[in-house]
């Protein structure tokens, strides 16, 4: 087992060092000259001169990796132009905002989707398959923004059930049991668009991993012992139907961080979304190569963590 | 008495199907996917024979008619600017199918030939290859997406070229995942006689890939193609919803919904925003019923 | 001597894409007590569908029985409730499969697996379980067995695989025992190690055998008694020897052709022309009729019916005449 993580992490190094590259690549892209957009326009020759001497901007490419790369490592990750803070403590401040809601989404599909995927694999080409077929692609189909929109539309502006954006009510000094209120109230919609995207995918992953489960010999062996049908479905089914589950619930942990974008953007949920995409507009480089790091490294992490998961709960992984 | 009897063998010889017939015969019978097929053939001829009998142009201005609602000369109402917006919808949505289908064209033909180079000469290629697609799938899709989109806008391209830019950016995000399942399809069709057979015959390496290997995953390109439309179709959604994607004049659904920014068109102005969305939706829907039919009708386990 | 099971008139249809599929149709047979008798077909001819129907095993959809009877102890088990079927699985009759590799739950270990089926059909405490699943895999020959017990199935090689399903499926004593091509997956030498082990517990618990197979070799070692299947129906059955002595049907005198001979220096193994009819597309009289070497007229026109030939050997072909059987 041990050897086994060090295998891994050991083979995470390289694909690390090509995120790396590709992502200092894509900045090295952008046309124009950093420093003019960093400093005031009216700033001296020899002032600029001196910040670009500063960056290392007059050195080769590769140099400039070093220095980029040596600084990322060294926890040194820039500061954010448009907000005048070192981008580690922009992102510290809005990532877990993301967190709460990605992770409340999370649980949410999760605890619906086994369910509902076993349920329609036993019941392959019944009515409740097919309804819940037909839901699970309307959720894959449906724009999250353009579903957010129609949510706050009808829920926020029409009928003012509930807040239109935000985390909390704004200039709330609440805390206690009367903030989680007003959070969870805040909440509501943007998880209710999250959710569907992400139980669809998950209630299709499980009932057709459950589906290939069920077609096989341990399975017949089961009913021929004289097993209940329940006992082999979520005994010896759901078990070995979990294991690819389980995977996926892995490699979906850093889009705890990453996933909502969009939906954080159209109901202005402060996280990491708005963030970064107030980054994209401002083309605040460093900001975004910093959170782009950080996500690349956290669904690496994401991966080992599938890949551990699946050691435990796979007997033919453990002892390889 | 003998040659009676080849012949009764012979004429018992069943009538054997192609595995595309077979999938057809599949298809035909799922009416969840035909009604997705029947709905996104209606999406697609009124994208490309709308525009063509629409009284308006894409541009036509209408100045008596500004922010109309739904009447019977504007039957889906106009724009600030008192433009048809059921004709920019139709004109927006060649945009985006033509956005949805090159990208994935980009993305089938790169990652099909990655991944059957990559699996076919398996060692040290495959090895690296699978490191590069490792690294591409890595990336969170979206942030990366939203990167290079504003990198590429620093460009100042020329707004009518924006659409193509879209195209590659998109195409040649999502070729790993084909890449990897045409991979392991090769791989393990190397181990079938028929690929055997090729080999003795001595043919050559880009005859069998081509000819011989990369034929036997079509079943598998199609499907996943299909529901990469789909998905490309949502990524150049969101792109042109943010501004990162295809940009005014020119109009695709995404950036038509855009209007939304107006708090007021939000509110009082549905009919600005919600059509192209309602778009995207049932267009995207279709071609999900579709692909999903397709794969149940190619995956030979699933007969029934 | 005493019938144990007995088969009538079976009819189990599988609704497809392409049609129905009459994969047993009208299969009667009966097994004594401790007897071993064999199905032998070829690939597709029906005998494992006929395995499954006993035990009601069938998946639904696509299959279905559709007709007659299955008489176990006096009990038709095709009349019985869910319930009282599942009471008679595992504990008076129980099966074994072709794919030891696969028929074992991977996640779940060797001993679990055991102790659940000892648990369910037998008033027993877990300990009591333990200690019997144990007993029981020493009985299969299974070296080690209190620690084997522990391990999971992929750490087993086929042939312990396969002991370990004989282990399970003999736990609760059946009166029955249905082998389904048990030993086909494996090597030569675990083939025989296998048979020799089923002939042993047979021997010791005077369980009767239901084994199917395309193999003559196993067949002639294991049987008392035989049918021979072809395309969902029973064309041949007799005792082993005179089977094998006298074989009628030319189906069956063709399989014995084709197995190949140690002394007899032949160039060129016999092979049946033709290929098994598609079962979409069946000929309207015998079955066989398109690959027959001695195919009649009338053989085209209508099926052939079982008859009694001599004592305890039936056929079902034109060319013998005989009464038939009811």
């Amino acid at each position: 087992m041990k050897q086994y993580i060090t295998r891994r992490l050991l083979e995470m190094i390289p694909v690390l060092i090509g995120i790396s590259i590709l992502i200092f690549a894509i900045f090295q892209l952008a046309p124009g000259d950093p420093v003019s957009t960093m400093v005031d326009p009216k700033a001296s020759a020899a002032a600029k001169a001196k910040l670009r001497e500063q960056m290392h901007l007059n050195e080769p490419m590769l140099v400039q990796y070093k220095y980029w790369a040596t600084d990322i490592l060294k926890g040194n990750w820039g500061e954010s132009f448009y907000f005048k803070q070192p981008v580690k403590k922009v992102i510290n401040s809005y990532i877990w905002n993301s967190f709460y809601l990605s992770l409340a989404s999370f649980l949410l599909s999760a605890a619906l989707s086994i369910p509902i995927g076993v349920l329609s694999a036993t019941r392959q080409y019944s009515k409740f398959d097919y309804i819940f077929t037909v839901f699970a692609l309307i959720g894959i189909s449906m724009p999250s923004f353009f579903f957010g929109l129609l949510l706050i539309k009808w829920f926020a502006v029409d009928i003012k059930l509930f807040p239109v954006s935000g985390m909390t009510v704004p200039g709330s000094t609440a805390t206690g049991f009367a903030l989680f209120q007003d959070v969870m109230h805040h909440m509501t919609l943007p998880l209710v668009v999250l959710t569907l995207g992400s139980l669809a995918g998950l209630m299709r992953y499980t009932r057709s991993s459950m589906l290939e489960v069920i077609r096989q010999d341990y399975i017949r062996t089961a009913r021929a012992k004289g097993l209940r049908e329940k006992v082999v479905i979520y005994k010896h089914g759901l078990r070995n139907a979990l294991i690819p589950v389980v995977t996926i619930f892995g490699m979906s942990l850093p889009g705890l961080f990453s996933g909502a974008i969009i939906t954080e953007q159209i109901f202005n949920w402060p996280g990491i979304g708005p963030i970064g995409l107030q980054a994209v507009n401002t083309r605040d480089y460093t900001l975004l190569m910093g959170i782009n790091m950080l996500l690349a490294a956290l669904t690496l992490l994401g991966n080992l963590i599938a890949d551990i998961t699946y050691a435990l709960v796979d007997p033919r992984i453990r002892f390889k | 008495m003998e040659i009676v009897r080849e012949n009764r063998i012979e004429q018992k010889k069943e009538k054997i199907l192609g595995p595309w017939q077979l999938a057809w015969i599949r298809l035909k019978r799922n009416r969840l996917a035909m009604v997705g097929l029947y709905v996104l053939i209606f999406m697609v001829s009124i994208s490309i024979l709308g525009p063509i009998i629409s009284p308006y142009k894409m541009e036509t201005i209408d100045l008596a008619n500004i922010s109309a609602p739904p009447s019977i000369a504007h039957p889906l109402g106009t724009d600030e600017v008192g433009r048809d917006i059921l004709t920019r919808v139709m004109y927006a949505g060649r945009i985006s199918l033509s956005v949805g289908i090159v990208a994935v064209f980009i993305s089938v033909v790169i990652g099909s030939m990655i991944g059957a180079v990559s699996g076919y000469y398996s060692g040290i290629i495959d090895a690296i290859i699978m490191r590069i697609v490792d690294i591409f799938m890595c990336f969170p899709f979206l942030p990366l997406l939203l990167m290079i989109a504003a990198v590429m806008s620093d460009y100042k391209i020329n707004p009518d070229y924006r659409i193509y830019v879209v195209m590659l950016i998109i195409g040649i995000l999502s070729w790993p995942g084909l890449a990897r399942i045409i991979r392991g399809q090769i791989l393990s069709l190397r181990e079938q006689e028929f690929i055997q057979a090729a080999e003795a015959l001595g043919l050559r390496d880009r005859r069998k890939i081509f000819r011989h290997l990369l034929p036997n995953t079509f079943g598998s390109i199609i499907v996943s193609s299909t529901l990469g439309v789909g998905n490309a179709i949502l990524t150049e959604s969101v792109l042109s919803f943010l501004g990162l994607g295809v940009t005014p004049p020119t109009p695709s659904w995404g950036n038509m919904v855009n209007a939304v920014t107006d708090a007021y068109v939000f509110q009082f102005h549905p009919w600005r925003w919600m059509p192209p969305g309602i778009c995207i939706f049932i267009t995207v829907m279709a071609i999900n019923l579709l692909g999903d039919g397709l794969r149940d009708a190619f995956d030979s386990k699933l007969k029934r | 001597m005493e019938k144990l099971l007995e088969i009538k008139n079976l009819k189990t249809y599988f609704y497809t894409d392409e049609g129905i599929v009459k994969a047993v149709d009208d299969v009667s047979l009966k097994i004594n007590k401790g007897e071993t008798m064999c199905i032998v077909g070829e690939s597709g001819c029906g005998k494992s569908i006929t395995a499954m129907s006993i035990l009601r095993l069938i998946p639904n959809p696509p299959g279905r029985i559709e007709g007659g009877e299955i008489v176990f102890e006096g009990r038709d088990l095709l009349k019985l409730s869910e319930e009282e079927v599942r009471s008679i699985r595992g504990n008076e009759i129980s099966m074994i499969f072709q794919e030891p590799m696969t028929s074992l739950n991977p996640v779940f270990t060797i001993g679990n697996q055991i102790i659940e089926a000892i648990m369910l059909h037998q008033n027993l405490s877990k300990k009591a379980a333990v200690e019997k699943a144990v007993e029981v895999l020493k009985l299969v020959g299974i070296p080690r067995a209190d620690e084997i017990i522990n391990a999971y199935p992929h750490e087993l090689s086929g042939g312990m695989r396969q002991r370990v399903m004989i282990a399970m499926a003999m736990v609760c004593n059946p009166k029955l025992l249905i082998a389904d091509e048990p030993t086909t997956a494996l090597d030569v030498t675990i083939q025989a190690q296998i048979l020799d082990l089923m002939r042993k517990l047979k021997e010791d618990t005077k369980t009767s055998i239901m084994l199917i197979t395309h193999d003559l070799g196993v067949v002639a070692e294991m049987a008392d008694y035989i049918s021979v299947m072809y395309s969902g129906k029973i064309v041949e059955e007799a005792k082993v020897l005179e089977l094998f002595k006298n074989p009628l049907h030319p189906y069956t005198s063709g399989l014995l052709a084709s197995k190949p001979q140690i002394h007899i220096d032949k160039e060129k193994l016999y092979a049946i022309p033709g290929q098994v009819p598609s079962s979409f597309d069946l000929p309207k009289g015998c079955y066989f009729y398109p690959r027959c070497e001695r195919a009649m007229d009338i053989c085209e026109q209508c099926a052939p019916k079982l008859k009694q030939i001599h004592d305890g050997h039936y056929v079902a072909c034109h060319l013998y005449g005989g009464e038939e059987n009811e």
